[in-house]
């Protein structure tokens, strides 16, 4: 998903001479070829993340649409004040792009991994956020941060991710309905997509008719298309490969609280600890409960206990 | 070339500061004070200012200065003189630090040492990248050079090319809470900016004429560094040198007599 999204950056770049492309030492091979074509738009600022996003404001203020590209920790933690003040108070169009959401990088370790961004990016204002879920959303990401000129963060997995929207999308800031249903939705966003669509199947066979939404923009939130998707609906249940406490699901808990008291929402996530185990992200799946079998178990539960 | 007036452009400057601070309560006029001669010869003798769209550009990433730059913005004419009365009030104008949007001429939003350094790198090359003739220049407090983003961007800029860009320290020896060599292995200075590639230059901060002529002479190429030796609270003799002056509040009765001593 990380090359639909840059490739198809680059591929407007080469028609248009705003925008600018800046990584940090990151991104093997994805630049190779554009850094030959248009040399006078693309820049490795090396690992000096402050300095970048720092230089990226600058360049936004300089007359470019600038896109940063690196793994999520160095767009969004290390620089974290720099993207606060630089580029979101200054409201510059710079879109960070951040690659590695959540245990993509597993086991790498938890320096790798970013399982705390979306708590963190909903901190700014200001600062749009999309959380693609495969190669297809992540183009219409990358449509729509061309077409304006806000602060973004993106979201990204690595490279490889299936596709699952077959035909491009009219609307990626709308949630998305992958299937129908009407005991219980299934609302998730990145790439965990999998796992929710076998989870939808797996519920079938039980004879649970499963809503499964994708929402591949977390910030400014959808939520009143949700709401209206959800009409009907008992059991809402967020599925997310990111801390259970500061991600999607928690924004529509704080949400419902104040504006639908008697939805049900079970939220599942990352339990929020610093992850010691070594396991590969299917591994980190199963051990932290993401996977299909206990997604459909998890909702079987919870039907049950209604 | 001098300016005949330029002296007395300064001390209007310094005068306004003064009234800035008293009206306002607030802290910051050592550090104002001891920038505004680097800001006059800027704003009067060196940017080009005439044609404000192909401008050259001034950020002032020591933000904690702002009432330096709001009075010079106000003298140079680019802003309103009206403004400064808001300056730091309930339901006011200008803020204690940067906001881009609160008035012309105020180029970055800075407040947060090390910040406005590295976005003036990036205006700097994204003009070079338009062929764009315009330059870029950034003053950062001594105390503000221990910010590890100064020392990124002056590893980069080289590199960059960036021959457009001009860093000016305002070298005033006294950072919040003490001298910057007591604090941390400070010296040498110029020679580290030099090492790391700049065209590097020390200079009287209060000498107008040798700040003018370090602005303009020609770098071979090289990012420029400014290192200007300046004095904090300069002008008041009673504020010139002392620590206090940081964060010490400018009451009516030293206001005035602060501008009777104002030199």
């Amino acid at each position: 998903m990380r090359n639909a999204f840059i490739d198809t950056v680059i591929e407007e770049c080469l028609r248009r001479d705003d925008i600018f492309i800046i990584s940090g030492d990151a991104g093997l091979g994805v630049f190779d070829e554009f850094g030959k074509q248009r040399p006078d738009r693309f820049l490795n600022l090396g690992v000096a993340e402050q300095n970048a996003i720092g230089c990226a404001a600058g360049m936004a203020l300089a007359g470019f649409r600038v896109y940063v590209y690196n793994i999520v920790p160095f767009v969004l933690y290390r620089c974290y004040e720099q993207v606060r003040n630089d580029i979101c108070y200054q409201q510059l169009p710079v879109t960070l792009v951040g690659i590695g959401s959540g245990f993509s990088y597993a086991p790498m370790g938890m320096t790798h991994y970013s399982v705390e961004d979306l708590g963190v990016a909903q901190t700014l204002p200001n600062l749009r956020v999309f959380s693609p879920a495969d190669p297809t959303e992540a183009e219409a990401s990358a449509r729509f941060t061309l077409a304006g000129s806000e602060p973004t963060y993106v979201r990204l997995a690595k490279r490889g991710e299936p596709r699952v929207h077959l035909d491009a999308l009219p609307d990626v800031t709308r949630p998305i309905q992958l299937a129908e249903g009407r005991d219980v939705a299934l609302v998730f966003h990145g790439t965990v997509v999998g796992e929710v669509l076998e989870a939808h199947r797996i519920l079938g066979e039980m004879g649970v008719s499963a809503k499964v939404i994708s929402l591949p923009l977390i910030n400014p939130c959808p939520i009143d298309q949700l709401d209206e998707m959800l009409e009907g609906i008992g059991q809402v249940v967020t599925i997310e490969e990111h801390f259970v406490d500061s991600g999607l699901g928690c924004r529509l808990a704080l949400w419902s609280a104040a504006n639908r008291p008697n939805w049900r929402l079970s939220r599942m996530g990352i339990k929020p600890e610093y992850v010691h185990a070594v396991k590969k992200q299917e591994g980190m799946r199963a051990h932290y409960s993401l996977t299909s079998a206990h997604i459909a178990s998890h909702v079987r539960s919870l039907l049950v206990k209604n | 070339m001098d300016h005949p007036n330029i002296l007395d452009i300064a001390k209007r400057i310094r005068h306004s500061i003064i009234e800035l601070a008293c009206v306002s309560q607030g802290p910051h006029v050592g550090t104002a004070l001891s920038c505004a001669d680097i800001l006059t010869t800027l704003y009067f003798q060196v940017m080009r200012l005439d044609d404000w769209e192909s401008r050259d550009i001034g950020i002032l990433s020591k933000g904690h200065a702002a009432m330096a730059l709001y009075a010079t913005l106000a003298e140079k004419g680019i802003i309103d003189k009206e403004l400064l009365k808001g300056y730091c009030l309930n339901d006011g104008t200008l803020p204690a630090h940067l906001d881009r949007f609160s008035a012309k001429g105020v180029e970055v939003s800075a407040g947060s040492l090390g910040h406005g350094f590295n976005i003036g790198l990036g205006m700097a090359y994204g003009f070079k990248k338009r062929e764009l003739d315009r330059r870029v220049f950034v003053v950062i407090g001594d105390g503000e050079s221990q910010e590890g983003s100064i020392w990124e961007g002056a590893l980069f800029a080289p590199t960059m090319g960036l021959d457009n860009f001009t860093v000016i320290v305002d070298y005033n020896n006294l950072q919040g809470y003490g001298r910057p060599n007591d604090i941390c292995s400070f010296h040498p200075f110029a020679e580290k900016w030099q090492a790391f590639g700049w065209h590097t230059v020390e200079v009287d901060g209060h000498d107008h004429v040798a700040l003018q002529r370090a602005m303009n002479e020609p770098t071979a190429g090289k990012p420029r560094a400014v290192i200007a030796h300046t004095t904090k609270g300069k002008g008041v003799p009673f504020m010139e040198d002392q620590l206090v002056w940081h964060y010490y509040i400018v009451t009516e009765e030293i206001r005035k007599q602060s501008l009777e001593a104002l030199r």
